[in-house]
């Protein structure tokens, strides 16, 4: 192990390499994570044994910081999208900043509970619970997916003239979700089971699919809609009361440990349950949630990689640490646990400060030039991680991200891309697909 | 309950069989039909049944547009008629002639603390009408809407191309008229509950759809239902702008087109002591069912009247523990029968867990015809119940998980184990009905008030309020 200071360091480092790219729309911590590793390698930049550390430091920033591209750089005119994240209605009021601080607020929150978790919880409690329940994590995810489907909640059919024509307009938005599943499902298993992409791109072969499901799409929709530049009031002033903290902490951390612990179940999957367990309702407590929310998914999921009696690997980044440098020690567990404290105070004050700035800059830069800019930098991401394939790969998960949209049905669906092959492979069809398609 | 609180009691079921328990560790998924079926009964409500409920009175205070999906709707005056009395439309012409221009004082009543007060107050109006080439009507703006008016057109001139919004009124000469506003007036939706109360006491039954109206950002104009017995009194009062988190932002009406007052003629009881709030997803369906009560004749409401029908009987779980079993059984899975003993016991979890709340089921049909109340432990989207009933399920899979596997992953007693992971259902529930005590003593307490039988008597010997 290295000394602390320079564990420290290496997450200093991370943290303002973080903070410095997960502002930007489409960005994620990643890709560019998985881009470094590409293109420069770790060992010439850094200590093999001081990168999870650097990790560390940039996925709390991104926790932390994407907070302003989900808030300024997501939005979308209503004529676009039928619903509207409570983030960009905040935008659309004016109040951008308000919405930063409520995630703030619960990043914060999110935080101290991972931190208490993983000095006296974790490491107790989540062995035992773990090996009585991971042998049924299918049992889970496909429990989830079909929840999924069967809870989707019809945004249209009040209005038709015949019940024949309310349960169309019904239905319609229902199964459009479907489709976007199973589509993304067949396109996830295709780049995972074949060699459309290079075999070089063993670690970043998901990201051109990932990119354009969630982060092109939406780039896309913004220079679409042509959103109007509204005024924001950079004020410090927050709407909410201590009972929706806390009952939004409580649940973003349920949902967040639940996306931590279990594999392929993500965030937005976590909180889903989460919110239906704790009954969650206004706007307010859902954007504190989000807050708690992704700290404990993106920080408590990589976390797990120190925990000595677990060493569970979550997560991408996970992935492409633990095949450089893994953890060994309980010193590097309670150095990491300090690393993140480290880290969530630095990128608390980015976070703030970029807001402000936001705020009373908001109008000076129009979100569809920003967004020709990050368009192009996506595809040059693209290209360089998994070459001309890796394009054609975007395209198509774009114009899957784009048909979610455009039926009105929850994005999530595109998690098919990963969900649908693990699940074929977890029951041992793999092969039978692979007929199926008329692929092997 | 919310549905994830019955699809996990679903999963949870399963667990308690040892044969499929042991399936899910061979990766067979086949046992996850038992959460489906406990989910079943909302699933066939909300994706079903809401479509095909019939509609007696349909009240859209404020139609979408239709491409669009949100209002105003923009319409030609050729289209409006005295059907759309009180909805708020857009309109789009040329200013035609200036009728009138004047200020002066206008009175209305307004309701504070549950009493009526005149108020009066001076105001601004003009008075123009408004061409859109398939037809000419009459807009007046007064008021505060006329200050709103004057802020966005400037003055007001002869030819001036104006897109107006209103809601469309009727005058006392019968023809139409368009009313300057950002909202629709409540009295129109007043009027149609009224109207449905006493036709379904003369009748048996009239069901009705109110609409919300969502606007441009996906933003809603809240309005609340107050049906008052004792007073014999329709309210509705028109709230601020929310968004579908519930958070106000602003944009409240006028005080002289906020409420809308409709008096019914006939008894009538409520039996949910709160008024009915609509703003965002969807409006709600009432039934008003004619009903004895306490030896009177009165006509009673019901919240959503398609939802916990015969899909929220002990009856559905033995059909559909049936069809699981010749469907499961057909195919050749092995543990078909206990895969449709967990299904079956899944879909009464869930009408037991609809059963603590307050609208309570029909529980065993044909036997028995009509719903029993529930046991109002808390309302469905209470947090608590929701948390400890689901928490409690978690806490069971755990617990079956465990003393199925062989050695056991957590090498504790059962007893002990189990008491590890219950405890903070049992401190949810243990909350949850000291707070019941409470709640039914207030609904009792109130339901007495609302069904006051000499007041119905004292009514009916005046002619009404």
């Amino acid at each position: 192990m290295l000394p602390l200071s320079d564990l420290l360091l290496w997450s200093l480092v991370g943290v303002l390499f973080g903070s410095l790219i997960s502002w930007i729309p489409g960005f994620h911590i990643f890709n560019i994570m998985a881009l470094l590793v590409a293109v420069f390698g770790v060992g010439s930049l850094m200590p093999v044994q001081a990168f999870p550390f650097f990790a560390i430091g940039a996925i709390v920033a991104y926790a932390y910081v994407s907070a302003i591209s989900s808030v300024y750089f997501s939005v979308a005119d209503e004529s676009a999208v039928f619903l509207l994240f409570p983030t960009q209605r905040y935008l659309l009021l004016g109040r951008g900043h308000e919405a930063v601080l409520l995630y703030l607020i619960g990043a914060v929150a999110g935080t101290l509970i991972l931190v208490l978790g993983l000095l006296f919880v974790f490491p107790r409690v989540l062995p035992p619970i773990y090996q009585a329940t991971s042998p049924y994590v299918t049992y889970f995810l496909v429990a989830i997916v079909l929840f999924m489907f069967m809870s989707e909640w019809p945004k249209e059919g009040d209005r038709g003239r015949t019940p024949a024509e309310r349960l169309w307009l019904a239905w319609r938005q229902i199964l459009a979700g479907i489709f976007v599943f199973f589509i993304s499902g067949i396109l996830g298993f295709i780049v995972m089971n074949t060699n459309l992409l290079p075999t070089t791109s063993a670690y970043t072969r998901l990201t051109p699919m990932f990119i354009g499901f969630f982060g092109m799409s939406w780039v896309l929709l913004n220079i679409l809609s042509n959103p109007p530049m509204l005024e924001q009031v950079p004020d410090d002033r927050v709407e909410s009361s201590v009972y929706n903290t806390l009952k939004a902490s409580f649940g973003g951390a349920l949902g967040g440990t639940i996306a931590a612990v279990y594999p392929i179940i993500t965030g937005g999957m976590g909180a889903l349950v989460a919110g239906h367990m704790t009954s969650q309702r206004g706007d307010d407590a859902f954007i504190i949630s989000q807050g708690v929310n992704r700290v404990i998914y993106y920080v408590g999921a990589f976390t797990l990689l120190f925990l000595p009696q677990l060493r569970l690997t979550r997560g991408a980044a996970a992935w492409l640490v633990s095949s450089i440098y893994t953890p060994k020690s309980y010193a590097e567990y309670l150095a990491a646990i300090g690393a993140i404290l480290l880290s969530a105070g630095i990128s608390f004050l980015f976070t703030y400060y970029i807001s402000r700035f936001m705020a009373r800059s908001f109008n000076i830069v129009h979100l569809k030039k920003l967004s020709y800019l990050v368009a192009i930098t996506l595809v040059a991401i693209s290209y360089v991680l998994t070459g001309w394939m890796g394009i054609a790969v975007l395209f198509v998960s774009t114009a899957i991200g784009m048909t979610a949209a455009a039926f009105n049905t929850r994005r999530s669906y595109c998690l098919g891309g990963l969900i649908l092959p693990v699940l074929i492979s977890m029951t041992g069809h793999t092969g039978y697909f692979m007929h199926l398609l008329g692929l092997g | 309950m919310r549905g994830f609180t019955h699809y996990i009691s679903g999963l949870a079921a399963a667990t308690f069989f040892a044969a499929l328990v042991g399936d899910l560790r061979l990766g067979i998924l086949i046992p996850v039909i038992a959460a489906a079926a406990a989910y079943f009964p909302d699933f066939v409500d909300f994706k079903f049944g809401k479509f095909f409920a019939r509609r007696d009175y349909e009240i859209d205070p404020a139609p979408w547009d239709e491409k669009k999906h949100y209002a105003p709707k923009l319409v030609k005056v050729s289209e409006l008629s005295d059907a759309n009395r009180y909805q708020f439309f857009a309109l789009k012409g040329r200013v035609k002639e200036i009728l009138a221009r004047g200020s002066g004082k206008v009175s209305y009543k307004v309701l504070k603390d549950g009493k009526e007060e005149t108020v009066t107050e001076e105001y601004n109006s003009i008075v123009f009408t408004l061409d859109d080439g398939t037809g000419e009507i009459t807009v007046e703006a007064f008021g505060d809407d006329y200050r709103f008016f004057e802020e966005e057109f400037g003055s007001i001139a002869e030819g001036k191309e104006l897109l107006v919004f209103g809601y469309v009124d009727v005058g006392e000469d019968g023809t139409i008229k368009f009313v300057v506003s950002d909202a629709p007036h409540p009295q129109g939706i007043a009027d149609t509950i009224k109207r449905a109360i006493e036709e379904a006491y003369r009748e048996g039954e009239r069901i009705v759809k109110i609409h919300n109206i969502r606007l441009p950002g996906d933003v809603y104009r809240r309005f609340t239902v107050h049906l008052d017995p004792p007073k014999r009194e329709v309210r509705v009062e028109m709230g601020p702008i929310v968004t579908p988190g519930g958070v106000a932002i602003g944009g409240d009406v006028p005080e002289y087109r906020k409420y809308g007052i409709a008096k019914v003629d006939v008894p009538f009881i409520k039996t949910y002591p709160k008024p009915t709030r609509i703003d965002s997803f969807s409006g709600p369906e009432i039934a008003f069912r004619r009903a004895e009560f306490r030896g009177k004749m009165v006509v009673k409401d019901r919240f959503l009247p398609w939802h916990h029908g015969f899909s929220h009987s002990m009856t559905m779980g033995i059909i559909i523990g049936i069809v699981v079993f010749a469907f499961f059984k057909l195919i050749g899975y092995e543990h078909a029968g206990a895969l449709a003993l967990a299904s079956m016991v899944g879909q009464w979890l869930h009408v037991f867990e609809d059963q603590l709340g307050f609208m309570g089921s029909n529980l065993f049909p044909p036997l028995t015809k009509d719903v029993i109340p529930g046991f109002k432990l808390g309302e469905s989207g209470s947090g608590l119940t929701n948390f400890s009933t689901a928490w409690l399920m978690i806490a069971l899979m755990i617990w079956n998980f465990n003393r199925f596997t062989d050695p056991r992953p957590i090498p504790i007693s059962d007893a002990k184990l189990l008491l590890y992971l219950i405890w903070p259902s049992i401190i949810g529930f243990g909350i949850a009905i000291i707070r019941s005590f409470r709640l039914r003593r207030e609904i009792n307490q109130l339901m007495d008030y609302y069904t006051n039988l000499d007041a119905f008597e004292e009514m009916e010997e005046v002619g009404g309020i």
